[in-house]
């Protein structure tokens, strides 16, 4: 049950980077990092409580979010979801970023919400963690005791628990440059539009003339954490994307999916509606109709 | 047609302006000097279950902990928390029972967040960390879930007075064989040359009016009760609280705030026996309740939600000769108006079509689920979504037109109304159904959407309803309205007639300036205090315009009678003879024997005597116009709903496109606040009939008691929306006005699953139709 009262906490405002991970460091677990807070307000609400809350808002040059066609796209982490959506770049060269964030709740959210948040705060339904995840990408994680970047395939460890050590701040999202022949999309099913997915699906694939010659797909709230669909993207890759490859595409995601009941949604209409949603991503895509 | 003044015109809503600046005062924003915090504290472990132990002792100890209760530290007095038992006649309220099954703190937990104890603090906060050390102890007993489980043999007992734990059903004395309706049914299906038949389930939707629960009461030194409310029906909870603490009503006075919308949901009280119990308890003290908006699912009534069978026998030419029909509502923990839905759900099936007979049953059992009681439409939607529906197989298999049908079909002026006596006054069904099917274009995309192919399937559907402009006979209708003049000629309009967002303190002020023939700005209300106004039932049953706008037409009247009389005698003339215009009183025909109301006004509130007469100058007496009103009919408005969509046959998935809502306003007084009303309303019955439902997890627990979890349409999610209003003077109404109010919820519901029906060839039979639904559908047909 949602309480009218906040828990108590103390909250710290740090003004760099150092000062963050001081504090980071001398409360570990007892201290949680709130960018737009749109997550960790939510769960005080519903009862999450804890000892020190550390905002990352104060520290300076931090939301950016920077394109250079050979070295990709950097993300810091105080980047809001609205200025993805407001970047030429992205809308340009990473369309499954784009549209994630053009679905995204609501303006209001959308200016608070950042990309670094979506993906810490590890959510099976995370629809920028989804794009993410088919992009490829590795976060950049800095401590007291130096830097370290961690590729997103290792990001999520089980149901909201992510690689990131209690004495590390994320800094940034680095993801890497397109390739000229890339393409990607996403998607996502709700029960209104505005609302956390049922389903999401991403899909980043090369393509050499008809012939896909890479691919990385993702699915969000069919596993404990987003999901990457490594065995179906084997049936793609080396194949021209007709019929009956995109056929048994669909039947492929269906076997490596295992979603459950829950609020949103059946485990039987998530499967039964994976490989159709994942079909029309990748058609989306390829500009298939 | 007449030339009206302001009726007609959409004016400005008077309450707009303080709600989009945030300066209209909810309770939730009213502190009093010295105000202590209270928390009620609800079980959240179990749906059903006793109380066998509760120690209070730790959160008392808690800093700031004015005083903790249990519940026979309140009032343990019953009673019932809907104005039902207020609402009926002697007879009537002699067939219900006894209804009064509720206490303000329980020691029989039955339902999901039902409350145990309280506490009073210095701080919500205190009261919150208080509420955290309460000690107790349950005997946890069976949940029962729907009907068939509450009623079974040796099911625990909600309440002695209900046996088989059955709230209510028609009572044998007013209904024969426990049924509603004419003919015999059976002999009817003889004739039938199709049937169609099924089960149906209608959800728990509930309210979800935008603000929450917040109260506040006092019980002063001088022995007052004030309670600051945002009530409904601020009327008839006084004398329910004056009942409930054995207070004459002058010791009791209910201040209504700003009403954050209703819908039902503030029909009666809610929070009210609550906050009062607990000012008496403190006297001196204003406290004040602000529960939080999860605990709204569980305190306030929802929808009826229920199994819904019916049967219908048509011959071939399309001639309905008889229905069958019988719902079984789930009542929830506690009776509240447990005959109403009950009742009015088989209502608007006798009053819609031309049967040739017709039998309806309706039964209401105790469920270990959050309350039932109105909800916008009460039992009208559950009706639409089964009865609309079967109406569109029926068509199908008798390759009739929907529309055709119902235009053949339904009731119309002089048959007999939903309920029997009141025969229909007015009907315009016809107009708005062929205007609505000209809308969308009916004729075209039937004929189109019969050839389609593909993975996206439209369809366009109807369906048609009848409601109700206040709740005679059935139920009180009664509204008291003063109006008096003011020295320099304007008006005060006092009621008690509540606006909850429907605009009728706008409408209704509309029809006092056009009544007295004064301008707008010179009528202004006197609204909200219960001691400043004389009675009024409440808001509900779409009555406020209706017989609101009576009592204020009849008050004005009374005023304007007084005025025009004093003008008569200052111009010698007869008062029949006289106009008004601009507020000068002349004589008809010669514009230059006149006499401006301001005089007459002022010469009433200053009669100066004349030192050389010893008589007064001016006629004496402030003028003070009365009405104490009782409507004479109910005037349904009739309705017609058009709803397309496309189905994606792939994901189940549904995308509204158009919607074309048609309405029998009788006379729209606002145009702006009638369609305001049906957009409002279609968005309700959109989320009915797609996405709104309370569910829960085996053991009764509320599962989506939050915005999360509990789905509305958002701005985005609407499709185009298209009011076709249709004005056929009604002669009972205020200037021929009939209601709007719930009327817009309604037919939505039927018409987009009948919409959906016509896309796919399926009809879902529960409520809400979910893409996973169609698609489980779907897939089904396809295995076939
Ligand atoms: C009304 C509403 C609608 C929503 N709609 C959507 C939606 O459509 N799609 C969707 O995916 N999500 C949605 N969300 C969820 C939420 O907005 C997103 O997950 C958002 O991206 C979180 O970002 P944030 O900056 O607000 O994170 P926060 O709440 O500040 O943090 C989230 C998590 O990340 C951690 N964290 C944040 N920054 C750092 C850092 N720099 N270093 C280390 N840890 C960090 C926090 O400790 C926390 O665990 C919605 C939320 C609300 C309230």
């Amino acid at each position: 049950m949602s309480t009218r009262i906040l828990t108590e906490f103390e909250l710290l405002t740090p003004n760099t980077i150092p000062e963050a991970l001081s504090i980071l460091n001398e409360f570990r677990d007892n201290v949680i990092p709130i960018a737009g807070g749109t997550d960790v307000l939510v769960a005080m609400k519903f009862g999450f409580s804890t000892e020190y809350a550390m905002s990352i808002s104060a520290i300076p040059d931090l939301d950016y979010l920077s394109f250079d066609p050979n070295k990709g796209l950097r993300i810091g982490a105080n980047a809001t979801i609205s200025q993805i959506l407001d970047s030429k770049a992205v809308k340009q060269h990473y369309p499954a970023l784009w549209q994630s964030a053009k679905i995204f709740a609501t303006p209001q959210i959308r200016n608070s919400a950042t990309l670094i948040g979506n993906l810490l705060r590890a959510s099976p339904a995370g629809d920028c963690s989804c794009a993410v995840y088919a992009l490829g990408g590795s976060i950049v994680l800095v401590s007291q005791q130096g830097e370290r970047e961690v590729d997103i395939d290792d990001l999520w460890i089980s149901y909201q628990n992510t690689e990131r050590r209690s004495d590390e701040l994320a800094i940034e999202l680095r993801i890497p440059a397109p390739e000229p022949a890339g393409r990607s999309a996403f998607k996502r099913l709700t029960r209104v539009n505005e609302d956390l997915a049922k389903l999401n699906v991403a899909v980043n694939l090369v393509m050499d003339g008809d012939k896909c010659t890479h691919a990385r797909l993702a699915m969000g709230c069919v596993a404990p954490t987003p999901l990457r669909l490594r065995a179906t993207e084997k049936l793609l890759i080396g194949q021209t994307l007709d019929g009956s490859v995109l056929k048994r595409v669909m039947a492929s995601v269906k076997e490596e999916i295992n979603p459950i009941d829950d609020q949103r949604s059946t485990a039987e209409y998530r499967k039964s509606v994976s490989g159709v949603f994942l079909r029309r991503a990748i058609e989306q895509a390829c500009d298939i109709s | 047609m007449t030339e009206f003044r302001t009726v007609g015109k959409s004016e400005i809503k008077i309450d707009v302006k303080a709600k989009v600046t945030g300066r209209a005062v909810y309770a939730a924003d009213i502190n009093l000097p010295g105000t202590l915090h209270a928390k009620i504290v609800r079980c959240y472990e179990h749906a059903h279950a006793k109380v066998k132990s509760l120690d209070l002792s730790e959160a008392a100890k808690i800093p700031g902990v004015v005083k903790v209760f249990a519940p026979e530290d309140l009032t343990t007095k019953f009673y019932n928390q809907s104005v039902i038992d207020i609402m009926v006649s002697e007879d009537m309220r002699g067939m219900l029972g006894d209804i009064e099954d509720q206490k303000i703190l329980t020691d029989h937990v039955k339902h999901y967040g039902d409350g145990i104890a309280a506490i009073v603090a210095t701080t919500e906060e205190a009261a919150e960390r208080a509420a955290e050390r309460i000690k107790v102890e349950y005997e946890p007993l069976p949940v029962y879930l729907n009907a068939t489980e509450s009623s079974q043999d040796g099911a625990v007992q909600f309440t002695p007075q209900k046996p088989r734990n059955m709230a209510f059903e028609l009572p044998e004395p007013a209904f024969p064989n426990n049924t509603l309706g004419w003919g015999d049914a059976d002999e009817g299906f003889k004739e039938a040359d199709i049937i169609v038949e099924d089960n149906f389930y209608t959800s728990k939707q509930k309210q979800a009016q935008m603000e929450p629960n917040s109260y506040i009461a006092l019980y002063d030194d001088d022995g007052l009760l004030s309670c600051w409310t945002s009530t409904q029906m601020p009327k008839s909870v006084q004398p329910k609280i004056a009942k409930l603490f054995n207070l004459p009503m002058s010791r009791v006075r209910i201040i209504q705030t700003v009403v954050g919308g209703g819908f039902g949901a503030r029909l009666g009280m809610v929070l009210e026996p609550h906050i009062c119990a607990l000012a008496m308890a403190l006297p001196g003290h204003p406290i004040k309740v602000q529960s939080p908006r999860e605990e709204d699912w569980l305190t306030s009534p929802s929808r009826h939600p229920g199994d819904y069978w019916m049967k219908m026998g048509f011959k071939k030419d399309g001639t309905p000769v008889a229905c069958d029909a019988k719902f079984v509502n789930y009542k929830g923990g506690y009776y509240l108006d447990g005959s109403g839905v009950a009742f009015t759900t088989g209502g608007w099936v006798s009053g819609l079509y031309k049967f040739g007979a017709l039998r309806y049953k309706g039964e209401s059992y105790f469920t270990n689920q959050p309350v039932c009681g109105a909800y916008r439409g009460y039992g009208n939607p559950q009706t639409n979504f089964v009865l609309e529906q079967l109406v569109d197989r029926a068509c199908h298999e008798l390759k009739i037109d929907p529309v055709e049908w119902r235009k053949k079909w339904h009731k119309d002026v002089g048959d007999d109304g939903w309920c029997a006596g009141v025969p229909y006054a007015s009907c315009a069904l016809d107009e708005v159904l062929d205007e609505g099917a000209k809308a969308i274009d009916w004729k075209a995309k039937r004929e189109k959407y019969a050839q389609q192919t593909g993975v996206k399937r439209r369809g366009v559907g109807v369906a048609v309803m009848v409601h109700t402009s206040g709740a005679m006979p059935m139920l009180l209708e009664h509204t008291v309205c003063t109006v008096r003049l003011n020295e320099d000629a304007t008006a005060v309009v006092a009621f008690a007639c509540s606006d909850m967002g429907q605009g009728s303190h706008t409408t209704l002020r509309q029809i006092a300036a056009e009544t007295l023939g004064f301008p707008l700005e010179d009528v202004s209300l006197s609204v909200g205090d219960s001691n400043d106004a004389g009675y009024d039932i409440g808001a509900h049953a779409s009555r406020t315009l209706y017989v609101g706008g009576g009592a204020v037409m009849a008050a004005c009247k009374d005023a304007l009678k007084q005025l025009l009389e004093r003008a008569a005698t200052m111009l010698e003339a007869n008062p029949d003879d006289l106009e008004i215009e601009d507020k000068q009183i002349f004589v008809k025909g010669s514009p230059d024997r006149k006499v401006a109301a301001s005089e007459i006004c002022s010469g009433g509130v200053y009669p100066f005597l004349n030192p050389q007469t010893g008589a007064p100058d001016t006629i004496p007496g402030q003028i003070l116009g009365y009405s104490s009103f009782n409507p004479m009919h109910n005037s349904p408005p009739f309705g017609a709903c058009f709803v397309e969509l496309e189905v994606d046959t792939e994901t189940g998935e549904i995308k509204l496109i158009e919607m074309v809502n048609g309405h029998d306003i009788g006379r729209a007084i606002n145009p702006a606040v009638v369609e305001g009303q049906l957009e409002g309303g279609a968005q309700q019955g959109l989320g009915m009939a797609l996405t709104e439902e309370l569910y829960f997890s085996t053991d009764g627990k509320v599962l989506n008691n939050t915005f999360t979890d509990y789905k509305m349409l958002g701005p985005s999610d609407m499709p185009k929306i298209t009011n076709v209003i249709i004005e056929n003077p009604d002669p009972h109404g205020p200037f021929g006005a009939k209601s709007v109010g719930e009327a817009g919820l309604v037919a939505p519901v039927g018409a987009t699953a009948n919409a959906i029906y016509n896309a796919i060839g399926i009809q879902i039979t529960d409520l809400p139709i979910t893409p996973e639904k169609i698609l489980k559908a779907l897939n089904e047909k396809h295995a076939a």
